[in-house]
């Protein structure tokens, strides 16, 4: 009703331009006043920081006025792309911890989702779910606990069992050697994130129309034919456009995680792109240098998000769904 | 009704159950091992991958109750679960309602302007220094004001209010009612299902939350949370930061395996309580997102 009502005052008023819209304001100052807090908020808290991008230029040094540095152009830039050689393992980091996390966590919910369905007992396969779902829930620096409680050099259980058992000499030094960082951010993201990924797939699985499986049950297909034929072909559009989302993040990741797990022992492996803004803007005090690092960061993400979504815009307009 | 099955079917069924028993195994030990760990006599842990408790006893819990610093901050990260939660559902619910409005002034500019910080944030720096400059830093706001904006469940909540009925707000409208009452008496309660995923879910990210006590509020112990209290006791000794050993004071206190175990049990155990009906309501929540938005 209230639609309808303001939406007649506008085409009626439609020629005295200011009064409409002084007569659309009134009409709606209750909605404009609930969405106040939310817009002052975001302002405020998200955009207004990006007047902070202004440090990316000067040679600012902690304890100068805010805007106190002497403007230096694309120095701080420079030193990233040309000076340094950091960039080389940062991006190197950065683009195998997130790429094989993704492809991995994608293959294995893909299927082990076709052989939760295929399990006999119904409830038992529910069940798997649940449990399955629970890390996903769980902090990262629980991960790191438990996985200390495992696998800390010395005292880890599994560590010394194997020790114990003379299966190796020394125990894995799995927290803090560079060998192992890429193999243990893939294996947590695993733990983490196949039970997000297997509803995601049982869902479209459930979507599957029956007729499908019926006639081909008439035609004489088999189990196994089926689930080739019927089950995997259906879920691969919904594969395809998980794999593509997720990409769209492969220069984001979870500061909070790299922040638990990069140590002095394994950085060289471990430092992606957010740790080495963190470890020179808040342990450095380098603040131009970081803030310079975290708008080429920023730009690439958007460009990358922006190229994905059309993307899928695109797949989903044709074949997907 | 009994189905022919081949060698090969049954052949399948028995490798396909030995496998999900193993995942099972899988994930479950290793929360299996922390819990039965923390139950365990300290001197008796190490070394063994356990599957009950070896020399039964709670000392490990009693320990870890009294230290002041579990004390305070567990009662920090209750008092920003609970807090953050209502507040998210009360700045982020309100938007959400105004935004689902398709006649509302400039409404693709106010969408746009609160689901683009989805995919875009200003940057570590830049944000560290507003919050100083706003004067958050070393405050328990800092944990609260920055979460109370959610795009990604004002998108969840606002769906759901799209598809409620006009109907349903319109006596309130009719009989000379605003837009802020029909919200709160109409819509607000019809939206329950929705209300519960946001809510649990903001209670648990708060919840689960480390870096914005590391970043804002290192320098304030009374503000630490349980999850920074934790890190703090058990990766501490491994991490590069100053930080760490700026706090190690907390950290010596504590060094035995089992009590560090305790207190990974202390911060999983909420999580495990209201684990049933984030399930039961983040399913649906995943569904609404993945298929409209």
């Amino acid at each position: 009703m209230s639609v309808l009502s303001s939406q007649k005052t506008s085409v009626h008023s439609g020629r005295f331009g200011s009064s409409r819209l002084f007569t659309r304001l009134n009409r709606q100052k209750y909605l404009l006043l609930m969405l106040c807090p939310a817009f002052l908020l975001t302002a405020v808290l998200c955009y207004l920081p990006l007047v902070g991008w202004w440090l990316a230029f000067t040679d600012y040094h902690v304890g100068d006025s805010l805007f106190g540095g002497d403007f230096v152009g694309l120095r701080q830039f420079s030193r990233l792309l040309f000076e340094s050689s950091d960039l080389g393992y940062l991006i190197r980091n950065t683009l195998v911890i997130n790429g094989l996390t993704i492809v991995i966590n994608i293959t294995v919910a893909l299927v082990l989702s076709v052989l939760l369905r295929e399990l006999l007992w119904k409830p038992g396969a529910k069940f798997v779910q649940t449990i399955l779902f629970f890390p996903y829930f769980i902090s990262w620096v629980i991960m790191y606990s438990i996985v200390w409680a495992l696998f800390a050099v010395n005292s880890g259980a599994i560590n010394q069992l194997l020790v114990s058992l003379g299966v190796i000499e020394k125990g894995f030094n799995i927290l803090g050697s560079a060998k192992y960082s890429w193999g243990l951010m893939i294996v947590l993201n695993l733990f983490k994130h196949t039970g997000y990924n297997c509803i995601i797939f049982l869902a479209t699985i459930s979507g599957i129309p029956q007729e499908q499986y019926e006639s081909a049950s008439l035609d004489g297909a088999g189990r196994f034919a089926k689930i080739w034929y019927i089950t995997l072909p259906n879920l691969i559009p919904t594969a395809s456009i998980l794999l593509i989302m997720n990409s769209g993040w492969i220069f984001s990741n979870n500061l909070e995680q790299f922040f638990v797990f990069t140590n002095a022992t394994n950085w060289e492996t471990m430092e992606v792109l957010d740790m080495y803004i963190y470890k020179f803007g808040l342990q450095q005090l380098d603040y131009p240098y970081a803030t310079a690092v975290g708008i080429l960061k920023t730009l690439v993400s958007i460009i990358v998000l922006v190229v994905v979504n059309k993307t899928v815009k695109k797949l989903s307009d044709t074949s997907v769904f | 009704m009994k189905r022919k099955r081949s060698v090969g079917g049954i052949l399948f069924d028995i490798l396909n159950t030995l496998l999900m028993l193993i995942i099972l195994v899988l994930v479950l030990y290793p929360f299996w091992y922390v819990i039965t760990c923390s139950l365990s006599t300290p001197s008796q842990t190490t070394g063994s991958l356990l599957l009950w408790p070896k020399g039964f006893t709670l000392e490990s819990f009693k320990t870890a109750f009294e230290t002041e610093a579990v004390y305070s901050s567990l009662l920090i990260s209750v008092e920003r679960s609970v807090l953050g939660s209502a507040g998210m559902l009360l700045v982020s619910g309100m938007a959400a309602y105004v935004l689902s409005k398709t006649h509302l002034i400039a409404g693709r500019f106010f969408r746009v302007f609160i689901i683009f910080t989805m995919y875009f944030n200003a940057g570590t720096i830049p944000i560290y220094l507003t919050y100083q400059t706003l004067g958050l830093t070393n405050t328990f706001w800092v944990y609260i004001i920055p979460m109370l904006v959610v795009p990604f469940n004002i998108v969840l909540m606002k769906n759901y209010m799209e598809s409620i009925p006009p109907s349903m707000e319109e006596a309130v409208l009719i009989d000379g009612g605003n837009e802020l009452t029909a919200y709160f008496r109409v819509i607000l309660p019809i939206c329950l299902p929705v209300n519960a995923a946001v809510i649990l879910f903001s209670a648990l990210t708060h919840w689960n939350s480390l870096m914005d006590t590391q970043l804002y509020n290192s320098m304030s112990p009374h503000l630490y949370t349980i999850q920074y209290v934790l890190y703090n006791t058990v990766a501490a000794q491994m991490s590069q930061t100053l930080e760490g050993a700026r706090s190690a004071g907390s950290a010596a206190l504590v060094n035995s395996q089992s009590l560090k175990m305790a207190f990974t049990v202390i911060t999983i155990i909420p999580v495990m309580c209201v684990y049933p009906f984030l399930q039961k309501y983040f399913v649906s929540g995943i569904m609404i997102g993945s298929v409209k938005e």
